[in-house]
């Protein structure tokens, strides 16, 4: 168990050290491959993923 | 445990010897150190001292009502000496009208003299008797004693009744004959009072896998499972519970250290800033793009806040880091909402005016942002800003590693007090009394 437990908290330490250096991050996002370069002059040619978003028109 | 004190050894003799009772051929193990001998036959309990075997007591049971696991005439090395097993006796107590039976077994090497093993549902102690008192300590209600620097909890006290016998005991052995039983215990031992009129006898069990009593007597097939968890039991958790917290508290040690070195060491850099006004009464485009900023270093992280001025209202932002060389995008959305009043609880809000993200393993390059603003038509001016900061630490992580290992070491620990709970369940100090708390149980 004293073993198991001392490999199990190398591990997950491992994990964490990994996590920090690499830039890992607990939020995701999608990756989008070849956005063409007429984005930067006309921003409206770009579709989002999320363009068609719901949004939630909160309050008490 | 046993009473009475063996006899001084004497040349071991073989004595050919007959019941007087039925005529039984009689086989005796310990020669003269026996005090008294029952009969297989008939279970006629024969003074073995007296040469004409007088019989003391007869009892009726059937000779297969209570088997004893290692068979009388077995033997086996016990901490390297050779016993033989001898004698055999059923003990019961009753606790709140229920009986509980234990056997022991008198084991006998005619230079050591006597030995004994007890076995309840399957768990084994090896047996001696003690030859100097353990001192008895009384501190708040809690009896407990000590010896040889040890203290022994008190576990139970009842009245035993030896219920069967068979074969030879070095003492005046009856069936029906009582003795007020006290143990003691601090695993793997337990320290046991008998008590007979004024003669108090004291032994020493330690506790023996059952296994071990299967190599120790080579007896045949397999052992029979422990049921439940003795009082003297060596729990299998108790040392490892002490040893995880420690090497938990140097895991944390580790993970503070990790905070401060991952804090002092990250870039947290800020390398880009821009303040914008979305106009929600316009049907115009609102995507826009931000000049190129540079990422630097390794592959990490991207952190972008959105800081806003809105009441009563909400915005979402399309975001999408475009890599400018390498034409890849990471798109991600964000809402943000802030609504404020006042109703008959008091004021209250909801939401926030700010938000943060942490984009993941962004390598270096040269990003820029493309931002399209959405809220609701005619709500007037929302101002933001965005800021972007590289290589920020993600303190989250460190909280998920500590509960990562915190978890196993609860864990073990709730067993750990679990197997405690069940052993004093059967005590006399029982910490709560459930239904679910049976001797039986595992």
């Amino acid at each position: 168990m004293r073993t198991f437990y001392l490999l199990y908290g190398v591990i997950t330490l491992g994990i964490l050290g990994m996590a920090e250096y690499r830039g890992w991050s607990l939020y995701s996002v999608n990756e989008v491959k070849n956005v063409p370069r007429s984005v930067r002059d006309n921003p409206g040619s770009y579709r989002s993923v999320y363009s068609v978003y719901h949004h939630y028109t909160g309050g008490k | 445990m046993s009473t009475g004190s063996p006899n001084p050894p004497a040349t071991p003799h073989v004595k050919a010897m007959n019941c007087p009772g039925c005529g039984a051929a009689l086989t005796l193990r310990s020669f003269t150190q026996a005090v008294t001998v029952v009969c297989e036959s008939c279970h006629s309990i024969l003074d073995a001292q007296d040469p004409q075997l007088k019989i003391l007591q007869q009892f009726k049971k059937a000779t297969d009502e209570d088997p004893p696991l290692i068979p009388l005439g077995t033997r086996g090395k016990i901490r390297g000496t050779p016993y033989e097993a001898v004698g055999f006796q059923r003990r019961t107590i009753h606790v709140d009208g229920i009986p509980y039976s234990w056997h022991e077994y008198v084991l006998f090497n005619p230079y050591k003299g006597f030995r004994y093993l007890t076995e309840y549902n399957g768990h084994w102690n090896d047996v001696s008797t003690l030859r100097a008192l353990p001192t008895l300590n009384s501190f708040a209600g809690a009896v407990s004693v000590s010896y040889f620097g040890e203290t022994y909890r008190h576990f139970q006290t009842a009245q035993a009744s030896t219920t069967y016998v068979l074969g030879e005991f070095p003492w005046q052995v009856r069936v029906g004959e009582t003795n007020d039983v006290t143990d003691y215990v601090s695993p793997p031992r337990v320290l046991s009072s008998e008590q007979s009129g004024k003669e108090v006898s004291w032994s020493m069990g330690e506790y023996v896998s059952c296994r071990d009593i299967w190599k120790t007597f080579a007896l045949t097939g397999d052992p029979p499972v422990p049921i439940g968890v003795y009082e003297n039991q060596p729990s299998p958790f108790s040392s490892d519970t002490k040893t995880i917290w420690t090497i938990f508290a140097a895991f944390a040690i580790l993970v503070l250290m990790m905070i401060i070195g991952f804090a002092s060491f990250a870039r947290d850099e800020q390398i880009f800033h821009g303040d914008y006004v979305f106009d929600t009464n316009s049907r115009g485009e609102a995507s826009f793009v931000t000049d190129p900023f540079e990422l630097k270093g390794r592959t990490s992280t991207l952190e972008l806040k959105t800081t806003t001025n809105l009441g009563n209202n909400w915005i979402y932002l399309n975001y999408a880091l475009i890599n400018q060389d390498t034409e890849k995008a990471y798109d991600f959305g964000r809402e943000i909402s802030y609504y404020y009043g006042y109703d008959s609880d008091g004021s209250w809000t909801e939401g926030s005016r700010n938000d943060s993200v942490a984009i993941p393993t962004v390598p270096p390059g040269t990003y820029y942002l493309r931002v399209e603003p959405e809220s609701d038509f005619g709500h007037g001016m929302i101002h933001y800003e965005i800021t972007a900061k590289r290589d920020v630490p993600q303190f989250g992580f460190f909280g998920i590693a500590l509960l990562a290992l915190v978890v196993p070491a609860a864990l073990i620990t709730w067993r750990s007090m679990n197997f405690e709970h069940l052993r004093w369940a059967e005590s006399d100090h029982a910490p709560m009394a459930t239904s679910d708390d049976g001797g039986d149980d595992d």
